[in-house]
């Protein structure tokens, strides 16, 4: 009965109260995923980057402090700027050949019967382990004579000589091309939620005004969902920096590392430090990683510059 | 004539007052365009051919798959042994105790992360904390660490503790790394929820905690389930991990099992039990997209959309 001779007091204070209250239960539910992500994430990326100014070979071995050597290193070894400029091009050529395939799929997907099945069947790939992935092109792509792998029998049925697709000096492209492909579904899939958020009338006043496709796609749907392929841009580069599995499945012999022409700064790490070659090279492996974080630091960076404009309200 | 091109463009919502004429260009023919449909039509074609190729090449002879890739299969299935490459794969290259291994991590994992990813999430967006949102980005940034860049670490900390090539160690290590994701996927579905509900919990003398068991996490039940799967998903296809904490055969999951039976398999031209191998990881995958393929989409690119 206090409450209703007192209304206003009492819920200003219960509501106080139950704020208060609320606030309490902030470090409980936070603290145990927090404390997990910290242990697990945080800390091994700055003991990364310590280790990264060390020679070690791991067990038995004690980090030695060699200040900046790994670099040098890293930049004087063949195996390195391989796997540096793949990386690179991987998230340029790759990244460039996804979003103009999920571009030339907006335009002609939007006003497409069954779009909804292209979309579904093309997003497939990407919920498919990138090792299944690398297996199943290794097998597609075999160059062998008389027993050739899929793509080649196709070739050879039209009259067309069989390429050596997974030889050391293609497999650089094979790979950019099997990555779009697999790739490809998830970003025409972001594309188009944006896409069917604009108003159909834009679309609808262009057609009148005697639009070409071309015209629509640069002048009505670019813009209006410029945010979205930036923020889509940024996914690719995170996503594209780590690929690992395709491409030591594909371009090698499964086991063993492949050739360093085709390696990513993802193999890199992996063979210096958990491949099966000789003692690991802990340290240069870190230093290696250290690149990977400066990598898709700048490139996000970058990016985000690149794609800053003042907001489109529609 | 006119009707088909009102239903393309939107229906009768928007009808002009008159019929306005087709604009010259709008319903001529379009290299672009034509260029585009064949384009989009051929992709498509081409991943329902590669499927296709899979499941039917994992109950083909390794001669089969390589000289008459679009047949059906015969020579197992003459001999009476249509399973035989799946059987193959399952029992002589372990990948029948793997899958097991495989489906109790992933499940026991993904229900351990949304466990504790959704009281975070929940304390990031409702609890009306100063600085939730600096920390929100705190977490998300995690999303953008690469695993090679903590594995080396990792590695040396869970050999300390004698975690490696130990399934429980690796159960650590997925739920840890899934964490910033599944944080952020849930701070989106707990922030849509609506404010009055809660209200109405605290007025009617509910807990903050109660009104988090018994109001809020059933409504954001969707997004719970969304994360489960997705995070099943992701977990189901890990490889990285895998290789580098699991170096013995008993202890493999379907990833690790398949990627150290793929040099094997080569060697001896075992395709047959190689492809039925890729068939073993990649089936369920299908199966859960047919069945569940809008949600995975949607959940899968929501952090993009706005």
């Amino acid at each position: 009965m206090a409450t209703v001779t007192a209304p206003a007091e009492g819920r200003t204070s219960s509501a106080g109260a139950h704020l208060s209250r609320k606030k309490r239960l902030f470090f409980p539910f936070f603290l145990p995923a927090v404390t997990l992500y910290v242990l697990f994430l945080l800390v091994p990326t700055v003991a990364t980057v310590v280790l990264g100014f060390t020679s070690w070979s791991g067990a038995g071995d004690t980090p030695r402090f060699t200040g900046l050597d790994n670099y040098g290193e890293l930049i004087a070894s063949d195996a390195f700027r391989y796997s540096f400029l793949n990386t690179v091009l991987y998230i340029v050529a790759g990244g460039v050949g996804t979003f103009l395939l999920a571009f030339l799929f907006t335009m002609v997907l939007r006003e497409m019967r069954g779009g909804k099945v292209v979309r579904a069947v093309l997003f497939f790939p990407n919920i498919v382990a990138p090792v299944a992935l690398g297996m199943f092109f290794g097998i597609i792509l075999v160059y062998r004579p008389n027993r050739q792998g899929l793509a080649n029998y196709l070739l050879e049925s039209v009259g067309i000589d069989a390429v050596k697709f997974l030889a050391p000096e293609n497999i650089t492209w094979v790979v950019t091309g099997c990555l779009i492909w697999a790739s490809s579904g998830f970003y025409i899939t972001i594309l188009m939620a944006a896409v069917d958020r604009i108003p159909p009338y834009l679309y609808e006043d262009s057609d009148i005004a005697g639009a070409t496709p071309w015209q629509k796609f640069r002048h009505v749907t670019l813009p209006l969902t410029w945010d979205v392929v930036g923020v889509a841009g940024v996914l690719w580069t995170i996503s594209a920096i780590k690929i690992f599995e395709l491409v030591f499945v594909l371009a090698g012999p499964g086991t063993y590392s492949p050739p360093i022409r085709s390696w990513t700064l993802g193999v890199y790490v992996f063979d210096r430090s958990f491949g099966d070659q000789g003692a690991p090279q802990y340290g240069m492996a870190c230093a290696a990683a250290v690149v990977m974080i400066l990598l898709v630091s700048v490139l996000v960076v970058l990016l985000r510059r690149l794609m800053r404009r003042d907001t489109i309200q529609y | 004539m006119t009707s088909t091109v009102d239903e393309r463009l939107g229906g009768p919502v928007r009808k002009p007052p008159r019929k306005p004429k087709p604009a010259p260009t709008a319903r001529g023919f379009s290299p672009l365009r034509a260029l585009g449909m064949a384009v989009v039509w051929l992709f498509t074609a081409l991943n329902v051919l590669v499927l296709y190729w899979l499941v039917m090449a994992a109950f083909k002879s390794p001669i089969e798959i390589f000289t008459k890739p679009f047949a059906l299969p015969s020579y197992w299935i003459e001999r009476g042994q249509a399973f035989r490459n799946l059987a193959y794969a399952w029992n002589n290259a372990g990948f029948g105790r793997a899958f097991v291994i495989t489906v109790v991590l992933v499940a026991v994992s993904s229900v351990a992360i949304v466990l504790l990813a959704a009281p975070a999430a929940y304390a990031l967006t409702r609890l009306g904390v100063r600085g939730a949102n600096g920390l929100t980005n705190f977490v998300a940034i995690g999303m953008g660490i690469p695993f090679q860049t903590v594995v080396i670490p990792l590695f040396i900390g869970m050999a300390e503790l004698d975690l490696t090539n130990n399934l429980f160690g690796l159960f650590l290590i997925y739920v840890a790394l899934s964490l910033p994701f599944t944080v952020f996927l849930l701070t989106g579905f707990f922030r849509s929820l609506p404010d009055e509900l809660e209200e109405a919990a605290a007025i009617d003398g509910a807990s903050p905690a109660r009104t988090f068991f018994t109001i809020m996490l059933p409504l954001a039940r969707g997004g719970l389930i969304t994360a489960l799967i997705l995070n099943a998903i992701g977990l189901w296809n890990e490889t990285l991990l895998s290789i580098v904490f699991l170096n013995e055969n008993a202890n493999f999951t379907l990833a690790r099992a398949l990627f150290a039976f793929n040099s094997a398999a080569s060697y001896q031209s075992e395709y047959g039990g190689l492809v039925a191998g890729v068939a073993i990881v990649v089936l369920p995958m299908l199966v859960l997209y047919v069945l569940l393929a809008r949600r995975i989409i949607t959940g899968l690119t929501l952090g993009a959309g706005k």
